[in-house]
């Protein structure tokens, strides 16, 4: 790999398709980085005894987009070892088992990754505009994240 | 974001909104960006309203709801993206452009 090529980088990516594990901890491999940490979130099949048929995502894009970066950018300042970020998210029908969202971060030392992980996907919950349709047997419901500040279950 | 859905080029919102230069009272076009639960109650994803240049964010919100009465029941659990940036239904003065998107946002629930 050129090392002078190794600069920083966001990937952020928001899209139908299915997501993949290897393809984002591939974007974040660096030759300066010892560790590369992974958060999947996947399709539950069940919620509050209700059997989950599967996930309906839509998302306001551009803005999500944006605020992704923010996130990223709030990273680099929280963890400025922090070497590249890989944010996947997918959008529409998410089937039971299949992954709705992958972020990536690689860093020299594993503590640094580790905590941008977390701190990536609690902080994508509280304030990215993407919404999540839980469709159930013979009905659906909107969720609403509790990190969400104006969600009701936050009042 | 182009805003293809309908247009609805309705009477200013402002009472006496003179039809020349007439300062804050002046409308604009703005595009209305409908998502999740908000865009079930109205129907629709987005569309054009005109209102005034300067208008709190309550008053905005009181604007879209007498559009699609439907949208009041969510008023507790919204706020809106006003060029891509939060804001909070209440007092809160919006200085709005032509063309500007304002979206409805209601609780998240990405990741």
């Amino acid at each position: 790999m050129d090392e002078s090529k190794d600069v920083a980088r966001d990937f952020i990516k928001l899209k139908s398709e299915k997501l993949s594990v290897d393809e984002v901890s591939e974007l974040v491999i660096s030759p300066s980085c010892g560790a590369v940490s992974l958060f999947i979130g996947t399709t539950r099949n069940n919620f509050e005894g209700k059997k989950v048929i599967h996930l309906e995502y839509e998302a306001y894009t551009s803005m999500a987009e944006t605020e992704i970066k923010k996130i990223c950018r709030d990273v680099r300042q929280k963890w400025p070892s922090v070497k590249h970020i890989a944010v996947h998210h997918r959008l529409g029908v998410v089937p039971v088992t299949e992954a709705s969202v992958i972020i990536a971060v690689s860093s020299p030392h594993r503590a640094e990754s580790l905590e941008a992980v977390m701190y990536c996907i609690d902080t994508l919950k509280a304030s990215v505009p993407i919404w999540k349709k839980e469709i159930y047997e013979d009905e659906y419901s909107w969720k609403e994240n509790k990190e969400c500040f104006w969600a009701n279950s936050g009042k | 974001r182009l805003c293809s859905g309908r247009r609805r080029y309705r009477q200013c919102a402002a009472e006496g909104c003179p039809p020349g230069d007439g300062g804050s009272m002046r409308c604009q076009q703005v595009s209305v960006l409908y998502f999740a639960r908000s865009a079930e109650l109205a129907g629709l994803r987005c569309e054009t309203l005109s209102v005034p240049r300067q208008i709190t964010s309550l008053q905005l919100w009181e604007e879209i709801v007498k559009v699609h009465p439907r949208l009041a029941v969510i008023q507790d659990q919204v706020v809106f993206a006003v060029r891509q940036e939060y804001v909070l239904l209440g007092d809160q003065l919006l200085v709005l452009q032509p063309g500007d998107e304002v979206a409805i946002i209601p609780p998240i629930s990405g990741g």
